[in-house]
């Protein structure tokens, strides 16, 4: 595939956000399950970008999410009062990039040195160490977190602020969903694409064909953990204007981002939006009958399709669509 | 000033020595067989030349660069090429893919974007005659057919020097001659040093290299133009040493 | 004085840290022999816990009675999620065993939340407590240390002394010759698998001894973290490298801890977990084949 055509396959999961966006726009008594959704694929994006691409899990995510909503709050609870109006927003959305890379460099640099088990090992803690150095050195207010909602009001108004919290917010996690997406179909198009492929599929051979494996990991880890940072800042400290560092390090948030792309496909293009809508669809029908016990029902989910289902959702589609005309929109 | 040069280079597995103080050297544009019995240390000798292992002793230069030290991807820039005796295609990328990736990322992979390696990949798809193949899945091919394509994401590297890890084993003798006349073919077009281990296939060496190495324990036994090597008792008494039944292990 | 609080600490170290070492011999046992990294271990640990809290509270039997029965709630447990799944992923790619044990972890934790509910709990075995001078030490944890080291003496009796046990020593020593030899390679990884498991919700009845807060359903992620801190010292594939680890660690939780406790501005409790991550790194970076082994 050549030119231009190659990226095509972000055309459908581009309609699908704007169908989704647009969706909630009419509807607005179901906003928040849009937003929810936005949020979940959103994740799965992120997520995908290192995990799909590069074939490692990165059990400690979320202390990514988690450091970007601390930028955010820092930014909004430091410079309310300079008169900056909602450049403040658009410094905290660098603050959170800044961060988040910053936090991915000092894992990356020791974690992306180990292979396979040893790199899972590496990352698992990191949420949860990364919490008790906020909370046992006392950084940033340690365990009392940090509100900030007074100082939100008082820069940009009440009126402002609601309408930040309950949906400009959640138009940018629209935004974060894009640019992942688009990160993603530049990255599996170009060469970063290929050298993680091959990295996947078998790290030595790729090594011997002259991949500096090591590199495009980086690459892919840290552009993962800025979107992450981005999705902190957003689905997080805009709307709810407050952070706790026991909430926003919870290893829940990495289960969640594991189910959704392995339920689409892990390393496709279109796979986290299909599985942040199917788990975040089927999260809120659990949450009425089953309410508390989503994980219970998910967590079956993913080693059934770990052990049957390997290629998540969107592999078999494509295994299906293989020589249709449709063929070349998926990925 | 020779291609590569390998210096009293020395790697151990535990108690194990399986590459023994080997020193040697390769011209550029020089084709040249290691043979040896199983176990003798051939595969683990490539492996410390393109940098899969790294030598407990010795040092290692390419291009009169010290490379000891260097990791296999600055290696592959450099122009070491390889393929392995037991195939490792990226399985479920396509043929095509996975030669572009040779081209991608080898010597001349700093200039080389995705649509020229997809171009160049369709040349050396051609010239290893898997045109057919080309957007098959590299899992789903034969053996031989693996091992051809290897050959070509090898290639697509633009590499100095190819190493090829029994290229030929598993072959009949038709295919050996093709496989022969193939080799001599790519060395003369594209300029490049060829080291092939060869187990026991005495038509292949006679056929292509202008030298033997002989491999034994780790050590090397005997580095001699192609006849003498093949006449030298050492070599002889090496061979007929090995029961038939591991011969063909 | 603070020398004394220190001894004290650090003795305390070695009686906990040898509970880790017996609660981390599983993770090694099963990365050993099958080359899994048990994601999941804290939620087995803490279906130890939920084991002895149900054998004392709703029987009125001493958890020494839970052991055995933790012991063959994992055995089980292996057992169903070794035929689950873990067999049919050994030939895929590390991604696959990884995601499974990780998920058999939230299986575990949510199911227990369902049984249970996500309150903290807790219970106590009051056997008195023995004062040294420095420090003071329940008698329930001099239990729990001692039972480590039984329960660490058998595994070792049965590796060395058994048939069944040098079988599975052959697996891990040479998985081909294993085969060769005749042993029947996916029994023993099953055998593996549930013994590892075993020994982990075993060493939970244990360590519950040491917990003061209670225990609650999501306790176990804590003991993962540690577990394979613990782990990695020791070399992550020796179950005996574990018990060291174990005993390391021990040391420099508690050591640490009355290091942090004299810096003023510091929580010295979330700092010792900070630590404890810091550690991990640490060895991963400089010796990820453990303290024991030279590189
Ligand atoms: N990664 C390794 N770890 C431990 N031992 C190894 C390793 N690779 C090779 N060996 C041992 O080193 C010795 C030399 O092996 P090598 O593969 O280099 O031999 P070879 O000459 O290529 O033999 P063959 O004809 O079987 O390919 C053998 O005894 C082999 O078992
Ligand atoms: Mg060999």
């Amino acid at each position: 595939m050549k030119g231009a055509s190659r990226y095509l396959p972000s055309i459908p999961v581009l309609l699908a956000y704007a169908a989704l966006f647009v969706f909630g726009l009419l509807n607005p008594g179901r906003w928040q399950l849009v937003a929810q959704l936005a949020f979940y694929c959103a994740l799965g994006q992120a997520f995908n970008l290192f995990m799909g691409m590069t074939g490692y899990v990165d059990f400690g995510y979320v202390a990514f999410l988690g450091i970007g909503t601390y930028g955010m709050a820092i930014s909004i609870s430091e410079l309310a009062d300079k008169g900056l109006g909602l450049g403040v927003i658009v410094i905290g959305l660098i603050l959170s990039v800044v961060f988040a890379v910053l936090l991915s460099l000092a894992v990356g640099a020791v974690a992306l040195r180990l292979r396979g088990a040893y790199f899972a090992i590496a990352t698992i803690g990191v949420n949860e160490g990364f919490r008790y150095l906020i909370e046992g050195a006392r950084i940033w207010n340690g365990s009392e977190g940090i509100i900030f909602s007074r100082q939100l009001r008082e820069m940009v108004g009440r009126e402002a602020a609601m309408s930040l919290s309950t949906f400009w917010a959640d138009v940018m996690v629209f935004g974060v969903a894009v640019i992942a997406t688009v990160l993603t179909i530049v990255y599996m198009r170009g060469k970063i694409g290929y050298a993680l492929a091959a990295l996947r599929m078998d790290e030595d051979a790729a090594k011997v064909m002259g991949i500096n494996v090591t590199r495009f990991k980086i690459i892919a880890f840290i552009t993962s953990a800025a979107l992450a940072g981005l999705l902190g800042a957003t689905a997080w400290a805009l709307k709810l204007t407050y952070v706790f560092p026991a909430d926003v390090f919870g290893i829940h948030y990495t289960v969640e981002a594991i189910i959704i792309v392995l339920l689409g496909g892990a390393g496709t293009l279109l796979g986290p939006i299909v599985g942040g809508l199917i788990y975040g669809v089927s999260k809120y029908y659990l949450a009425v009958y089953l309410p508390g016990f989503q994980l219970l029902v998910f967590a079956p989910v993913i080693i059934v399709v770990i052990v049957l289902f390997p290629e998540g959702t969107v592999g078999m589609i494509k295994r299906k669509l293989i020589g249709t005309a449709l063929e070349k929109y998926i990925l | 000033m020779s291609l590569l040069r390998v210096e009293n280079v020395t790697k151990r597995f535990g108690g194990l020595v399986a590459v023994d103080n080997v020193t040697m050297e390769i011209a550029h544009g020089e084709m040249m067989a290691i043979v040896g019995p199983n176990g003798a240390g051939k595969t683990t000798l490539f492996n410390l030349i393109n940098g899969v292992f790294f030598a407990d002793e010795g040092k290692i230069w390419f291009e009169d660069v010290d490379v000891t030290h260097y990791p296999a991807y600055k290696r592959a820039h450099m122009g070491i090429g390889r393929t392995f005796q037991i195939s490792r295609p990226f399985a479920s990328a396509t043929v095509q893919e996975n030669i572009a990736i040779g081209a991608m990322f080898g010597a001349a992979g700093s200039e080389t974007n995705v649509d020229q390696a997809m171009e160049m990949a369709d040349h050396y798809i051609g010239l290893i005659g898997l045109s057919s193949h080309r957007d098959k899945l590299a899992g789903g091919l034969t053996p031989i057919e693996k091992k051809m394509m290897e050959i070509a994401r090898a290639l697509a590297m633009k590499p100095r020097l190819l190493l090829m890890d029994e290229a030929m084993a598993g072959m009949n003798p038709k295919d050996i001659d093709k496989m022969v006349d193939f080799i001599k073919r790519i060395r003369s077009e594209e300029g490049i040093a060829i080291v092939a281990l060869v187990e026991h296939i005495m038509r292949a060496v006679a056929g292509l290299a202008e030298r033997v190495l002989v491999m034994h324990q780790g050590a090397k036994l005997v580095d001699e133009p192609t006849k003498i090597a093949l006449s030298d008792p050492r070599v002889i008494e090496v061979y007929l040493g090995v029961p038939p039944g591991e011969a063909d292990a | 004085m603070i020398l004394e609080q220190l001894a004290g600490n650090l003795f305390q170290g070695v009686v906990l840290g040898t509970v880790y070492g017996m609660a981390t011999m599983g993770l090694s046992l099963i990365f050993g022999v099958l080359k899994v990294v048990n994601v999941g271990h804290g939620a087995f640990i803490m279906v130890g816990a939920f084991t002895s809290f149900a054998v004392f509270e709703y029987l009125g039997l001493s958890p020494v009675f839970a052991i055995p029965v933790a012991f063959g709630i994992g055995m089980a447990l292996g057992m169903i999620f070794y035929y689950s799944s873990i067999r049919r992923l050994l030939k895929g790619p590390e991604l696959a065993s990884l995601l499974a044990t990780f998920s058999f972890g939230v299986i575990l934790e949510e199911g227990v939340k369902f049984l249970f509910t996500s309150d903290f709990r807790g219970f106590n075995w009051d056997l008195g407590k023995i004062d040294m001078g420095f420090t003071v030490l329940p008698y329930a944890k001099v239990a729990a240390c001692l039972g480590s080291v039984i329960i660490a003496v058998l595994l070792y009796l049965w590796f060395n002394k058994t048939r069944a046990g040098m079988a599975m020593r052959s697996v891990v020593e040479d998985g081909v010759g294993a085969r060769v030899c005749g042993v029947n390679v996916d029994w023993e990884y099953a055998l593996s698998f549930s013994l590892g498991i075993g020994l982990t919700v075993a060493s939970g009845v244990l360590l519950t001894m040491f917990v003061s807060v209670g225990i609650n359903p999501y306790m176990g992620g804590e003991y993962t973290l540690k577990a394979f801190v613990v782990a990695v010292l020791g070399g992550l594939a020796s179950p005996y490298g574990a018990f060291f680890g174990g005993l390391v660690f021990g040391l420099l939780e508690n050591g640490s801890y009355t290091l942090f406790a004299q810096i003023p501005g510091l929580e010295p409790f979330a700092m010792t977990r900070f630590f404890s991550f810091l550690i991990l790194l640490l060895i991963l970076l400089l010796r990820p084949t453990g303290l024991l082994k030279a590189k």
